[in-house]
């Protein structure tokens, strides 16, 4: 009887093992997630310019790296989720250059990207003068735009290395490439952005 | 020199991109704020889903396999103190049988009658041997 007692007691303290196990996990995921998750959202919003869109695609990735890789180490997290988010981007993109080819057989224009009202879906900074707003959100509309307007990869490149503030290691297992050509498509987005930006932009 | 100034001005260029677009994730609106908060908990359930059925059910299993075991436990084997009389009360008949005193006491006998009939069968097989 000492016997079945005794393998209750271990049964039910490996089930309160894996349960705390599984409780510290989900608060450090959601920890993860909460940290990461405006700046992907804003990064996202960036690449398909249109904010509903944005939250879609940010909201996959979460639930896909909860899926799968939430027994990975968290260090890995970062990588793994923005891998998972551009992917999710590249996605979208094929799928409105299907729907915009459709669209131009039936003989209506495609929703181009150029509908993006950058003033309509603008942030709304606190803590400085109008002026100083208006400017910063200027700056930023301008940065978005000349951004957004950079080819795939040299868009990717540039925002996890500069907005996210991945290395380049991280940066190429996030955009699934080696770290060579990271530091080509971030170099060349940057004299990209310089030159189109002006240097009064600075 | 030309890259050394190239480089300071990339830098310059990223620090400022980079202060631009921290200042646009801080001002996010409630709305927006609110909605990734609920993808988020949507993802933490997806994970509290995906955990193992054996995991979720293993405090009920342990339970089930300890009431099994109880249960055997319990019915499968009388309990010793039904076997005791009985037990006794066998081996006190035997004691008390005559017969078996009469046994005890002519151990030597029958072990001499068991020796004669071995010696009779050897040498009936002699005999037919011969």
């Amino acid at each position: 009887m000492n016997a079945c007692v005794a393998s209750f007691a271990v049964s039910c303290e490996s089930g309160d093992r894996t349960g705390v196990r599984t409780l510290q996990r989900e608060q450090e995921l959601n920890r993860f997630l909460a940290e990461v998750e405006k700046r992907a959202l804003r990064i996202a919003e960036i690449s398909v310019r249109d904010r509903d869109e944005a939250l879609d695609l940010v909201q996959d990735a979460m639930i896909k790296l909860a899926r799968k890789y939430a027994d990975r180490n968290s260090d890995e997290w970062t990588p793994l989720f923005y891998r998972i988010l551009q992917n999710g981007v590249r996605d979208w993109h094929r799928r409105q250059a299907v729907r915009n080819r459709v669209l131009v057989w039936f003989g209506r224009p495609g929703n181009e990207d150029n509908d993006y009202d950058a003033i309509a879906s603008a942030p709304d900074p606190g803590g400085r003068t109008p002026d100083e707003q208006l400017q910063s959100q200027e700056a930023m509309q301008t940065l978005e735009i000349a951004v957004g307007d950079l080819p795939a990869r040299q868009r990717e490149a540039f925002m996890l290395r500069t907005f996210e503030g991945l290395n380049v290691a991280g940066t190429a297992t996030a955009m699934g490439c080696s770290e060579g050509s990271v530091k080509t498509h971030y170099s060349r987005a940057v004299h990209s952005l310089r030159e189109s930006l002006g240097e009064h932009w600075q | 020199m030309k890259e050394r100034k190239d480089k300071v001005a990339d830098e310059a260029f990223a620090d400022k991109a980079k202060q631009l677009f921290d200042e646009s994730v801080e001002g996010l609106d409630g709305e927006t704020r609110s909605r990734l908060n609920r993808g988020r908990q949507a993802a933490l359930n997806e994970l509290t889903a995906g955990r193992s059925v054996w995991v979720q059910w293993a405090p009920a299993a342990g339970v089930a396999a300890a009431a099994v075991v109880a249960i055997v436990l319990w019915t499968g084997n009388p309990p010793v103190d039904e076997l005791t009389p009985e037990a006794s009360a066998t081996d006190f008949e035997i004691l008390l049988a005559e017969d078996s005193f009469e046994m005890l006491e002519d151990l030597e006998f029958y072990s001499w009658i068991d020796l004669d009939e071995d010696a009779e069968v050897a040498v009936e097989a002699e005999d037919i041997v011969g």
